[in-house]
Order: structure tokens, then C-alpha cells, then sequence
């Protein structure tokens, strides 16, 4: 039974589409009971960022896509929850586009609520309530004054002036809109759900939206007014993800991912919420884990990071490529929830706390990983990747996280470092450098100029002694062996390419020696080709000439320490200057008696 | 069959008594499969999500039926290997138009081959493509190429399509059930 086998993947693959060509983002895509009876369908988004395509609202029963309508803007994010105890149980499905938020029952729009629009700065309102009391205008003035105001702080009707490069179109567009004041919209740029009362699969939720300007509004479940308004941070931040915990009627923390690097938390009964932690990298998303409510943020810089409630960070972990979503993997029959990563080249690794359990992989980068009951399974991953394939994969019945393969993954941080107590020395080392840091550290200098110096005149010693070792620059090693009692001897020479990477050509070794002393078989070798990091092994006869005459004659010509030698050149062809020379102090004749 | 076993089974002297365990995922329809096998005044009408097990009696041409009905659940598949042993035939029930789950269909098969209780048997297994009303169903053919059947060589299988609403196929199916099962006891005895 493959029960046990951990090399055998934990998920089925159920079925894959590379022909669905769903373009959608994290936020976009849940898995929802949409009929009532128990069948779970996909609900996703399908964007188009072309003009003259309407972005689409896309239904899966199963792997069969059955219900396929167009929305009016670009939806930003879709949430599904139950409104009201009616029977049957038929839940909501809000799909924000642009500063509306639309809501469909049983996929039939219903209602559509509108995020209250932002107040103009009052430069701008006055500019425009001139303009329409005048009713006439010079389109430089309007522009110059209009720059004034931060282009952040403009309408979209004031910033499209901005952006219209003709005067004649400037002038056309003022003209068309001269006779209403400009609306600055709220746009929404999350939204989640929060449970009103009870804690259950089919309790009613209360939305949650957050918007561009900062804004977090909980709206009421049934008539879809404004419950609860606040500010997301004391700072400038737009929200751009929303997590939730807690009960709307009790006591509820909702966290706030911003774009500006913010972490915020949002309670009941604030009116604006608090940074709780401050990322340094751009957050790509985040996940609340349910039960301990830590905080699990993925950055763009490969980094995985997790924190307590209050902010504490727990552990960090760097994962293997850029980390594109997460998704909470809640396997409610083992009692543990896992944090689906996806990354680029379409890895998908599972973390257990801190731990990779498990990995699986999607046929590219995923944009959108859901976790969740589908049609009558209740285990199922939804990829959805940038290509735009869909993949369904079944988490098998025996799937096995037990703690058993923990142990091989070891543990990056958490520990503190085993540093050892502070001993009396310790202390009394700390004081003294303390009090003399100056001589420490002048003595300290000293010592680092005299090992330079040290190190400098060494240097030198070598490179006037080392004439007949080697050669640096040419990266060549000679060494010579002196085999035999006489008075015959051979003389093997090794040159060595010490060069790894360039090879040596043309060289030749010379032998000199004073011909009454020695005659050598050879006094020229060609040297061939020595590959890098090879030696070449040649070597000569030398006879000593045992003229009596020439031992006493020659006294003369005997090197000043009274040995005979025979000198070795290393030359290049094209090179009257030879790049090395050795002298090879040759032994004298034994003779035997 | 010779004319004295024709007169012993007409007698019903020879009448055995086996059992049959019927399995598949949840929602595939075991349990109106095992209904419609059962006599007119003991069918029940509503069918609800098989809790745990329940056991069914029926006859099929002198042969008594004992029917492990089995819960197709996730959290109760578990209990499904208990009955393996004492089982003289296996009715496979698949929604042949629930193309998502046709992996899973394969995983459970796959275990249930592989159970050492089944794997040194020569069980007759019955597949039921049951939903081929549905639209979106597969065809039998399709169901066993996609779960591999042709690799099972060493027991009997049959697949047949079925609408268990209706009772359509499942005669057909049952009868070959019922004779392989009789080859079996034969040839035992």
C-alpha cells in the first residue's frame, strides 16, 4: 500500500486545461456552494485588460465550465457569503469592480452598492465650481492651476485633463463636463468576509471592503449599509489585502496588508487601525492562520515570513524561487492547516508551521491557488496559472502528514544562539577596552603594519631565490632530479604548466655545462605542448669526462663553493631573454675502491 | 448444467448463500443500485447518505444475496477493507458523470486490488457506470480505459452502464455477477 510511501505524491491529478485561457488574479477565484445543495463550484474571474473586452465572471461545476457572463469594469475581487438564515441555504457572491461592489444570488444580479465617494480638495472643488459659474475658461490657466494640487489628490476627470496633450481636446473635454462637479471614486482594492455571530459553515458574514484612499467599511449583510467605517492606518496606506479573525458582534481583529510595506490591525470599535509590523519588501500576499492567528506574509524577495498577533516575528524562510500566492490549505479531518506557496516555474511547496511538508507542481506559475471543497470531493487545490491552464488536484484519502518526516527538515531559526553566560573575564576584557580603547587600538595598528612589512619582505626573499624554482608570471614550475653515483648520471628535469586554464607551447630547455666536466647526450629539447595543471618529464645522460688533467687544471673554473653544476634555461622560440633558469648542483663522483 | 443440478436449483436445495460488497465514492449510487435488486415491498423511496454501512438481502436465480451496502464517504472508505475477506463478489459503483472524481474512483480501485485480502483472490468484479442518463456521463468504455481495467488479469471483471433510477443495465450486470460467482462455488466444490 502506498499508505506509508513518501515518495509518492499525496495528490491526484484530476484534471488539467491548457486551453482554458483564464487570466486572473489572488482574491479572484473561490469555491463556493452556489446552488445550495452541497456541490461546490468555482467562481473566477476572467480578466481583460483590453478595452474592447468586457472581463468575464466564469463558473465551474466540476471541471465543466457552465456559467459565463460579463461584468461591467475590471473586478477586483470576489467574496461568497451567506446574507440571510433563509432556507435553502443559497449564498452570495460579491464581485467589486472598480468603487461597486456588485451581488448575484444563484448568479442572477441582485443588488449593486456603491463605496461612498472621496470629498474633492477644496482648490479643486472651487476650480470647478468657477468654471461652471463662468462658464467660461482659458485651458492653460485650468492646467497651471491644476497642477498646483498633487496628482494623487485629483478626480480622475481633473487627471485626465492632465493626461490630454491638444489644448483643442482640453478645452473639448472641459466643455462636455463644465456643468457638473467632478466625483472623486473611492475605487475598492479588497474585500473579505467576517463571521456576524456564530462561528459555523453557514453563518451569515458581514463583507468587508477596503478601498484606495485608506478606507475599510463593514457593510450589513442584508441591506448593504455601512455598519462599521475606519481608516486603515494613521499614515498614508492602501489596503491591499484583508484577513480577518473574530466575530463582527463580539470582538474581531482584521489585518490589513497595504501596499506601502504595513501591516495594520483594525478591532472593534476603532475608527483607525495601528501598524502592527513594517515590511521593509514588497508583500505578494498574505494569509491569516486560524487558531493561533499568526500572520503569514510572503515578500518578494523569496521570503516567507511569520508573525504573532501582536506582531512578534516566529521565523522567516527563504524558498527556492519568487514566491507568486499562498493559500490556507485547512485540512479540517487531521486538525491542521498548511500554507500552499506558489512559485514561479509553477513549484507549489506546502508549509506546516515552519516546515515544508509537502510539494506539488503546477504546469506553470500559478496566479491563483483555492483550497477547498469542490463538486462532492472535499480536498481539492484549484491552480490557475499565468498561461491561464486550470488544474484540479484531489488530496488522496491516505495522505499522511504525520510529524515523522519533520525531523529530516532542520530547523533554520527560532533557537536562540547557544551563547555562553558572560564570564568575570569577559567583563573585565569589556571594561579594559572600554578604558584604553585608544592604545588598543594604536597597538593594534602597529601590529597589522608590521606583519604587512613582514609579509612584503618575504615576498621579496622569495622572488630574488626563486629564479630557479619557478616562473609566476609564466606560470611554470621547473624541478630537476639528479639520479646515479657516477660518473654516470641522469638528469631528469619536470617542467611544470601550473597555469589551469592556458596551456604552454613553444618552449625549450637548454642545458650548459662546462664541457670538460660533463658531456650530456642532449643540450637542446624541444619541449611539446603541456596541457594545464600537466607536467612534462624529459631527461639527459650526462657523463663526467675522468681526464685527470681536467680535475686539476680546471680548479679554477669550479663554482666559488667548489661544485660543478650544469645550468638549465627554459626559453621561448621567439625570446633571446630565457623565463627561467636553474642551476642543478650536480653530486660529486664516488669512485668506488 | 445437467438435468439432476436443473431439478436441485429448481427444488432450491442447492440454493447458496453469498456475499457481495458494494462500494464506490459517495453520491454514485450504491445505495439505489442495492434498491432496486430488492423486492417491491421492501424498496424504500427516499434515499439518504449511507451512514457507516447497511446490509441488504435480496435473491438472484436461486442464489441469496447478502449486500454490504458500504458508505462512500471519504472518512468511512476505511471500513470498506474489513469486509474484503469474507466478500464472494464486488460491486464497483461509479459516477460516470463526475469527471473530477474519476481519479479518485481509480485511487480507491487501485487500493482495493492491491488489499492482500482481494490481490491472491479470483473475486468477480462488477462495475456499474451508473448516471448514464446524465449528459455530461462518460461512456462505460471510456470510464474503464480511464481506470485501467484491461490491467486486471487475474479476476473477472464486467462493466456495464447503468441508471439505477430506472433499473436499466443493472440486470444485465447483476446476471453476470450471479453466474460468475456460481462458476466459483463450483468449481470450489
Amino acid at each position: 500500500m502506498s499508505r506509508s510511501e513518501l515518495s509518492v505524491s499525496r495528490w491526484l491529478e484530476a484534471h488539467t486545461d491548457r486551453g482554458a485561457g483564464l487570466t486572473t488574479l489572488p482574491r479572484n477565484a473561490i469555491l463556493t456552494d452556489i446552488v445550495g445543495n452541497g456541490d461546490y463550484h468555482l467562481v473566477i474571474t476572467d480578466l481583460k485588460l483590453d478595452n474592447d473586452t468586457k472581463s468575464r465572471l466564469k463558473v465551474y461545476k466540476g471541471t465543466l465550465m457552465t456559467h459565463d457572463q460579463a461584468l461591467s469594469n475590471t473586478p477586483n475581487s470576489v467574496i461568497s457569503f451567506y446574507a440571510d438564515l433563509n432556507e435553502p441555504r443559497i449564498p452570495v457572491v460579491g464581485v467589486a469592480c472598480g468603487s461597486e461592489l456588485f451581488l448575484y444570488k444563484n448568479l442572477k444580479p441582485f443588488y449593486k452598492c456603491k463605496v461612498p465617494s472621496c470629498p474633492l480638495s477644496e482648490q479643486e472643488s472651487e476650480l470647478w465650481k468657477t468654471l461652471m459659474e463662468k462658464q467660461d475658461f482659458n485651458s492653460e490657466d485650468i492646467i497651471k492651476e491644476l497642477k498646483k494640487i498633487p496628482f494623487s489628490l485629483l478626480s480622475s476627470r481633473s487627471q485626465h485633463i492632465l493626461n490630454l496633450e491638444s489644448p483643442l481636446k482640453i478645452e473639448e473635454y472641459i466643455r462636455k463636463y463644465i456643468n457638473s462637479m467632478p466625483t472623486k471614486e473611492n475605487v475598492i482594492t479588497c474585500m473579505s468576509t467576517i463571521e456576524k455571530t456564530t462561528h459555523d459553515k453557514y453563518s451569515v458574514n458581514c463583507p468587508i471592503i477596503g478601498t484606495e484612499f485608506g478606507n475599510i467599511y463593514i457593510l450589513d449583510p442584508q441591506n448593504f449599509s455601512i455598519l462599521h467605517q475606519a481608516n486603515t492606518c494613521n499614515v498614508k496606506a492602501t489596503p491591499f489585502i484583508i484577513e480577518c479573525s473574530g466575530l463582527y458582534d463580539i470582538e474581531f481583529r482584521i489585518i490589513v496588508a497595504c501596499r506601502e510595506g504595513y501591516i495594520c490591525i483594525l478591532r472593534k470599535g476603532w475608527l483607525e487601525g495601528k501598524s502592527l509590523i513594517q515590511i521593509t519588501n514588497d508583500i505578494v500576499d498574505m494569509v491569516l492562520i486560524p487558531g493561533d492567528n499568526f500572520i503569514t506574509v510572503a515578500t518578494a524577495d523569496k521570503g516567507l515570513h511569520c508573525y504573532t498577533k501582536r506582531g512578534q516575528k516566529l521565523w522567516s524562510a527563504t524558498t527556492t524561487n519568487s514566491i507568486t500566492c499562498l493559500c490556507l490549505v485547512p485540512l479540517d479531518h487531521i486538525n491542521m492547516y498548511m500554507v500552499a506557496v506558489g512559485m514561479k516555474n509553477g513549484l507549489i511547496h506546502l508549509y506546516h508551521g515552519r516546515h515544508l511538508t509537502d510539494f506539488t507542481v503546477a504546469p506553470d506559475t500559478p496566479s491563483v491557488i483555492v483550497f477547498g471543497p469542490v463538486g462532492q470531493e472535499e480536498n481539492v487545490m484549484v491552480i490557475v496559472t499565468m498561461g491561464g491552464t486550470i488544474s484540479f488536484k484531489i488530496l488522496k484519502r491516505t495522505a499522511d502528514f504525520s510529524n515523522r518526516n519533520h525531523e529530516s527538515v532542520p530547523v533554520l531559526q527560532g533557537k536562540p544562539l547557544p551563547l555562553p553566560k558572560r564570564s568575570k573575564l569577559f567583563l573585565e576584557q569589556s571594561l579594559r577596552e572600554r578604558q584604553s580603547a585608544v592604545e588598543i587600538h594604536q597597538t593594534f595598528q602597529q601590529d597589522l603594519l608590521r606583519l604587512r612589512l613582514t609579509t612584503a619582505r618575504a615576498l621579496v626573499q622569495n622572488l630574488s631565490d626563486q629564479s630557479g624554482v619557478g616562473n609566476e608570471k609564466e606560470n611554470i614550475k621547473l624541478s630537476a632530479q639528479v639520479l646515479g653515483l657516477g660518473p654516470k648520471f641522469t638528469v631528469i628535469l619536470t617542467l611544470e604548466n601550473i597555469n589551469p586554464n592556458k596551456v604552454l607551447t613553444g618552449l625549450s630547455v637548454t642545458f650548459h655545462s662546462n664541457p670538460i666536466f660533463y658531456t650530456l647526450t642532449t643540450y637542446i629539447i624541444t619541449v611539446p605542448l603541456i596541457p594545464p595543471s600537466l607536467s612534462y618529464k624529459m631527461e639527459t645522460r650526462v657523463q663526467e669526462t675522468m681526464s685527470e688533467t681536467s680535475s686539476e687544471t680546471s680548479v679554477a673554473e669550479l663554482e666559488p663553493a667548489g661544485v660543478k653544476v650544469i645550468r638549465v634555461f627554459v626559453t621561448r622560440y621567439d625570446h633571446p631573454r630565457p623565463i627561467l633558469a636553474a642551476t642543478i648542483n650536480m653530486p660529486p663522483t664516488e669512485f668506488m675502491v | 448444467m445437467g438435468l439432476f443440478q436443473k431439478l436441485v436449483s429448481f427444488l432450491g436445495v442447492g440454493r447458496k448463500e453469498v456475499n457481495v460488497l458494494v462500494v464506490g465514492l459517495n453520491n454514485s449510487g450504491k445505495s439505489t443500485v442495492v434498491n432496486n435488486f430488492k423486492s417491491d415491498d421492501d424498496k424504500v423511496t427516499d434515499i439518504v447518505p449511507t451512514v457507516g454501512f447497511s446490509v441488504e438481502r435480496f435473491q438472484k436465480q436461486n442464489l441469496a444475496f447478502t449486500a454490504f451496502d458500504m458508505s462512500g464517504h471519504g472518512r468511512y472508505r476505511d471500513l470498506w477493507e474489513h469486509y474484503y475477506k469474507d466478500c464472494h463478489g464486488i460491486i464497483f459503483v461509479i459516477d460516470s458523470s463526475d469527471r473530477l472524481r474519476l481519479v479518485v474512483v481509480k485511487e480507491e480501485l487501485d487500493l482495493l486490488l492491491q488489499h492482500p485480502d482481494i490481490c491472491q483472490k479470483k473475486i468477480p468484479i462488477l462495475f456499474f457506470a451508473n448516471k448514464m442518463d446524465c449528459k455530461e456521463a462518460l461512456s462505460s468504455v471510456k470510464i474503464a480505459a480511464a481506470l485501467g481495467l484491461d490491467k486486471i488479469m487475474d479476476k473477472p471483471w464486467h462493466i456495464s452502464a447503468s441508471n439505477a433510477l430506472t433499473g436499466e443495465g443493472l440486470q444485465e450486470g447483476v446476471e453476470w455477477l450471479t453466474q460468475q460467482i456460481r462458476e466459483l462455488l463450483s468449481v470450489k466444490n
